[in-house]
């Protein structure tokens, strides 16, 4: 376990030259320094978050037996899924244009590396659900019953994307950057910032 | 009745997200009972998205302290009037602004920009409208 995590760490802070790199190729500088490029792909961000959530919660919610329980599953999944899909889409494209436009700040951001975390989460969970749902969800039109597993899945596919979006939304907060010192240790850890502690010495709780 | 359930949940949802927005930016990094005006010599600027930071030399008896100012993005910048070229390093500027929260200044002090005075009289807003910072006057737009 511990070497698992120190070979985390390690690779990290490797990607981190790698970051940097991608912050000095002409693109990253022009996006960064664009007039309008940069704020249209951040609307853009934000209205295909909308479409994303806003037709995932028609199908979670559907999937929870609960609501618009006239519909049968197979028919809201090939309705409304095709727009998530697409949403999924411009929201990905979009938001790595945005990381690639400011990478260091961003990697080194903390709510962005638990925005990460918590999109790996719901990849995973997204992947389960999306499968067994393909296979079975004429077989739960059918019986009108839809196993508890799939219903805990979808509602926390909504509770992982909903913190998803609180977390990409902190991201504009720099409360905990590399050039916002002092932090305590285990912040600049989590962020892998290196700070020259030698700077607090005498300073009242620290 | 359950659909109801829902539906209130959903409000919370988007009650909650309100609250995230109404935070503004200006109130949950700055201080707006901490006015500054600072004036040296530009040192560095970094003309990005989505808020330019311009770095400013302000000598005091014979100490030196670097203040980063924030201000709005390069498009409003550009709108009010200032671009990266009329910021170059060593252009000697005043500055108003309010410090942030935090003031221990390390490495360098940190501080929101409401204006620019340049050497001839020249004054240009720096900021965003409509961020929380308090109704100074500098922002020629706000009423």
């Amino acid at each position: 376990m511990c070497g698992l995590s120190s070979g985390l760490y390690e690779l990290i802070i490797k990607m981190l030259d790698f970051v940097v790199w991608l912050s000095e190729t002409k693109w990253s500088i022009g996006l960064r320094e664009s007039l309008y490029l940069y704020p249209w792909i951040e609307s853009t961000h934000v209205l295909s978050i909308c479409l994303f959530f806003g037709t995932l919660l028609f199908v979670d919610l559907r999937l929870t037996g609960r609501v618009f329980s006239s519909l049968s599953v197979a028919e809201m999944n090939r309705k409304v899924l095709p727009l998530t899909l697409f949403g999924f889409l411009v929201m990905f494209i979009t938001g790595l244009l945005l990381f690639y436009a400011i990478p260091i700040r961003n990697y080194q951001n903390i709510f962005f590396r638990v925005k990460m975390l918590l999109m790996i989460i719901a990849g995973i969970n997204a992947l389960f659900f999306h499968k067994r749902m393909s296979n079975e969800a004429k077989v739960w039109d059918k019986d009108s019953f839809i196993p508890g597993s799939m219903k805990s899945s979808a509602i926390t596919s909504l509770v992982l994307w909903s913190l998803v979006i609180i977390a990409g939304r902190m991201i504009a907060y720099n409360w905990f950057d590399c050039d916002r010192q002092p932090q305590p240790r285990w912040i600049n850890t989590l962020t892998s910032c290196e700070v020259d502690y030698s700077l607090f010495e005498g300073i009242d709780g620290f | 009745m359950s659909n109801l359930r829902y539906i209130i949940l959903l409000l919370f949802i988007f009650l909650f997200n309100h609250s995230v927005h109404s935070h503004h930016a200006f109130t949950a990094e700055f201080d707006a009972n901490a006015p500054i005006n600072i004036t040296g010599k530009v040192v560095k600027v970094e003309w990005i998205n989505p808020h330019a930071w311009v770095h400013v030399e302000v000598k005091q008896d014979s100490k030196k302290t670097i203040w980063m100012v924030e201000g709005g993005t390069p498009n409003t910048l550009i709108r009010n009037g200032l671009t990266k070229n009329s910021v170059k390093p060593g252009t000697v500027i005043n500055v108003r602004g309010y410090q942030s929260k935090g003031k221990l200044c390390l490495p360098r002090c940190i501080a929101n920009g409401r204006d620019i005075t340049f050497p001839d009289g020249r004054k240009v807003f720096m900021g965003s409208s409509g961020t929380g910072a308090p109704r100074d006057g500098s922002d020629p737009r706000e009423r």
